[in-house]
């Protein structure tokens, strides 16, 4: 198509190879992040020595399993193991909660018209445009002013609040397309409220549904911000300590940590955006 | 011959997406007049829309050329034609007002300020759409904003105004007044108007000439009645109108007068200068040509109604007359007449004056 | 179609049970600390963390280089420090314009499988985890790095090139961070964008600069306005790039306000600042929003 706004062969090439330059600094860096995870050298990773699985192993199994790595180059695979699993928890229950609350919330604003609708719809995206700092110390403030223990309940909470906003956004989005008058003809063919949700309007929405899910927990594992404030000193998460790991100084783990952390939403996000690409 | 604006041999290729081409327009050769309002007809994917698009300059033809009088528009490119196009969605820029939009060649053009607003003043009246100049495009109706897509391109003073179906999103009373608009509005104006359609009615009624292109090709070019009434082929003779194709052999010659014999052994008498005994030849018979009898008749057609369709001013029977081919004859039916009702099963005779026949060769026949 | 008393009512009770869990979650856990931060923002902070329950203005006097007691003079660091942070926020929505407008046109003259596999590998980034994504960037731009050592092996510089913490690699982070919230909302436009005006343009006989200008920038300009607005707020608050890629070189508000709750505890000032922030959001925001509701009233074909 606009290959005639570029009147020239010369300035449509420039194009595409401004577009392949586009797609490599995107991309550049984190492939480098990919390469440096193999690199043996356990000074400089910028110096390549050679090809080794190590900075994987010792996550796993710990220094001294995998070749002769000091124990000063790595953490200890408990303490990753910890870390994980309190991300697993805190993605896994905020996001299953946002799931549930943004839907049922999504399917209200939908069905229903009530007084004051536009500002209370308003008030629903508001915590997706506040900022994550804001949000991160006023979260602070009051869970130390309301004599709440910071810990993994904090974090899921917090969590919980904004992500919901994501949840009704996305589903608002699947059902804007939905056909209301399914659920009246379904109500007219004699099935009761539960019954209609279940086979009727749920099937049409479980795409946005599950969008949003992977979606609200993808952005639940990878939050820093909130989470950096309102975590308690046994609710690490994996980001928080990644984010501890590298103000120690930048160790050859790192990359290794990085790109399985990388491989995991990757494939995360892939099966959302395919599951979208898929329905529309 | 007029050699205002010629299209020699314009070949255009397109790759399809599995690899192969198509030719969207194969050898295409064109005479067009100054001062003439022509359609190019046909229907989707007949190359009409690539032609007008080559000669706006949009696309590039890979073989032959565009000449206006005389002069090559193979290197000028789009913005330097003294051509502009009225697009089929109209395409005004929903951001300008109705003055901007048609102000919007001159300012590109640095036109001085005063003859800019005096000319645009002007083509909205042309248009007769003084006074809704600080409208916005969206508050317009579909009528309105295609009259402002045509004051945008005359009030540039183009040589030649290119179509492209501009009439296609207009409804049915809005797309008459429009065609009628058109073909005075290039009355007064003076120029070419090259007008892109699919609607074969709407060709004839505005054009001072047609052009028929089908697969690439130009299959006729002629006046509205011409290619009403003489259709050079099977394909004009079927685009154009409804046609009744007998196809048959010459058998017989009597001065103008042939006798035709199709498959199924029925003798036509047609009236043609051109063919011979022996030839294979097609008669194409217009349904308000073929007049209904209820007694049999001489060199007449015999065959049963299946179908009859009520549309108001006639009827439209559909008659089965052997072979499984039917004929649409058209038949005036007048208020209160005694006539016998051609309901579906009534067996008629079909007949006509050989000279409302028209004869064309037949491909394959 | 009117609804019976019993319907209505069930509808009702309907709507409430639907609604409940999300109103009192962002009511309980989202309005009322709002709330409360404005007003720790005017309370006196406590001498060792907390507040003091007294009037307190200075949090905001303070910002501004006013002195604050009797003891202290006029200092207008904060304020630099702030102004500092609006100017990396320009510039990282400079430089996410710049390199996702001409982009945005290049995926949208793509067709089929090929234009697919090209979004959803420009997508893909930006669920990476902002930490390893900034991460990248430490490796690439620090004196023993990528950038330095492939410049020094080619001869083209002698010295180990420090590129970390400077205004420019916090701008560099920010942008790599923040680049698919600008490509998004233009892309989404430039689809949009009706390619028949651009060919009027150009029949019309304006030239393609010409065309850019009048044309395509007007058209295209809600996408820029809303990725302009949501780059903006997240790289005005940001406190993780310039602490990882400005170091203590490159102050950004964003580390203020961390620092004030995780190290001077000095919760007032922190949220005085936290609001300082709020209020450019509240206030672009709000223009964004007039300006969308207003060419909504005008009605779009």
């Amino acid at each position: 198509m606009f290959e005639r706004i570029m009147s020239s062969k010369g300035w449509w090439r420039l194009f595409q190879a401004y577009g392949l330059v586009f797609l490599i600094f995107l991309y550049l860096p984190l492939a480098l992040i990919f390469v440096y995870s193999f690199n043996a050298n356990p000074i400089n990773m910028a110096v390549w020595t050679e090809f080794t699985f190590d900075w994987y192993k010792t996550i796993f199994f710990g220094a001294g399993t995998a070749g002769s790595f000091d124990a000063a180059f790595t953490e200890s695979p408990d303490r990753i193991f910890e870390v994980v699993r309190n991300s697993a928890i805190v993605a896994l229950s905020a996001s299953t909660i946002s799931t549930v609350i943004g839907t049922a919330t999504a399917i209200a604003i939908r069905r229903y018209d009530f007084v004051g609708k536009k500002v209370y719809q308003a008030l629903l995206v508001l915590p997706m445009i506040v900022p994550d700092i804001v949000l991160g110390i006023a979260l602070l403030i009051f869970f130390v002013g309301a004599g709440f223990e910071l810990s993994l309940l904090t974090v899921i909470i917090g969590h919980t609040t904004f992500l919901s906003s994501y949840v009704f956004v996305v589903v608002s989005a699947r059902l804007a397309g939905m056909d209301m008058s399914l659920e009246r003809a379904s109500a007219d063919l004699g099935a009761g409220p539960l019954t209609t949700f279940r086979r009727v309007t749920l099937p049409q929405i479980m795409p946005g549904v599950v969008g949003g899910f992977l979606l609200a927990f993808i952005i639940s594992l990878d939050d820093v911000v909130i989470t950096y404030f309102i975590a308690g000193v046994g609710s690490q998460t994996l980001p928080l300590f990644i984010l501890a790991m590298m103000r120690r100084g930048l160790r050859p783990q790192i990359n290794a940590l990085a790109i399985l952390l990388l491989s995991f939403t990757f494939t995360v996000a892939a099966i959302g955006l395919y599951l979208r690409s898929r329905k529309s | 011959m007029d050699g205002f604006l010629q299209i020699r041999s314009a070949t255009k290729m397109y790759r399809t997406p599995e690899g192969g081409s198509i030719r969207a327009l194969d050898d295409v050769t064109l005479h067009i007049r100054s001062n003439e309002l022509i359609s190019l007809l046909g229907p989707s994917g007949c190359g009409k829309t690539t032609l007008l698009k080559c000669i706006a300059g949009f696309e590039d033809l890979d073989h032959g050329d565009i000449t206006l009088t005389g002069q090559s528009l193979t290197r000028i490119p789009a913005h330097r034609r003294p051509f502009n196009t009225v697009f089929q969605n109209y395409a005004l820029f929903p951001h300008l007002t109705v003055e901007r939009n048609v102000a919007y060649g001159l300012d590109v053009a640095h036109v001085e300020r005063k003859e800019r607003t005096r000319r645009v003043g002007e083509a909205l009246e042309q248009v007769g759409l003084a006074g809704f100049g600080a409208r916005m495009p969206n508050q317009l109706s579909g009528g309105q904003q295609q009259r402002v897509a045509v004051a945008r391109s005359l009030v540039l003073k183009p040589k030649v105004l290119l179509l492209d179906e501009p009439l296609s999103a207009l409804d049915r009373k809005m797309r008459e007044s429009m065609q009628i608009e058109l073909k005075s509005l290039q009355h007064s104006v003076g120029i070419t108007f090259i007008f892109v359609t699919h609607d074969q009615e709407e060709a004839l009624s505005m054009s001072d000439r047609v052009a028929v292109l089908a697969s690439g090709k130009v299959q006729q070019l002629a006046s509205p009645k011409e290619i009403y009434d003489e259709p050079q082929n099977e394909f004009v003779a079927n685009f154009v109108g409804t046609s009744n194709i007998f196809k048959g052999k010459v058998i017989a010659k009597e001065g103008r007068t042939l006798t035709l014999k199709t498959a199924n052994g029925r003798e036509l008498a047609v009236a043609s200068d051109r063919f011979g005994v022996g030839d294979d030849a097609c008669a194409v018979l217009r349904p308000e040509h073929l007049k209904l009898s209820g007694e049999a008749r001489d060199r007449a057609i015999k065959g049963t109604v299946t179908q009859s369709v009520f549309v108001g001013s006639e009827m439209h029977l559909h008659v089965d007359v052997g072979l499984g081919r039917t004929a649409v004859v058209r038949h005036r039916h007048n208020k209160g007449s005694t006539e016998a009702a051609y309901g579906p099963g009534a067996d008629v005779t079909l007949y006509y004056t050989p000279e409302a026949a028209h004869v064309i060769e037949c491909k394959g026949a | 179609m009117a609804e019976t008393g019993a319907t209505a009512s069930r509808n009702r009770r309907t709507l409430i049970l639907l609604l409940a869990p999300l109103t009192i979650l962002l009511g309980v856990f989202f309005l009322i600390p709002l709330g409360i931060m404005v007003v720790y923002s005017f309370l006196e902070p406590g001498l060792y963390g907390g507040v003091e329950w007294n009037w307190y203005p200075y949090n905001y006097g303070r910002l501004i280089g006013w002195p604050l007691n009797d003891y202290e003079v006029f200092d207008p660091i904060y304020l630099k420090i702030f102004l500092n942070s609006l100017q990396i926020a320009l510039m990282t929505v400079a430089g996410t314009l710049l390199l996702s407008y001409p982009a945005a046109f290049w995926v949208a003259s793509m067709k089929g499988p090929r234009k697919s596999l090209v979004l959803f590998l420009v997508a893909l980034p930006f669920f990476a985890n902002m930490l390893v994504r900034i991460y990248a960037w430490l490796l690439l731009l620090r004196p023993t790095g990528f950038l330095s050592t492939l410049l020094e092996s080619t001869g083209l510089i002698i010295e180990p090139l420090d590129l970390l913490f400077t205004n420019f690699s916090v701008i560099v982070g920010m942008v790599y961070v923040l680049t698919p919230f600008m490509f998004l909302p233009i892309y989404a436009n430039v689809e949009k964008l009706d390619y028949s005006l651009v060919r009027a343009s150009r029949d019309l006989g304006a030239t393609n600069v010409q065309t850019l200008w009048r044309i395509i920038l007007p058209l295209t300009a809600p996408g820029i306005i809303g990725g302009s607005v949501i780059v903006f707020i997240p790289a005005l608050g940001n406190f993780i790039v310039p602490s990882l890629l400005g170091g203590s070189k490159v102050q950004m508000t964003g580390n203020l306000i961390e620092r004030s709750f995780l190290q001077s505890r000095d919760w007032p000032f922190g949220a005085a600042l936290a609001l300082l922030i709020m209020a450019f959001v509240v206030v672009l925001f709000s223009l964004q929003f007039s300006r969308q509701s207003k060419s909504e009233g005008q009605g779009t074909r």
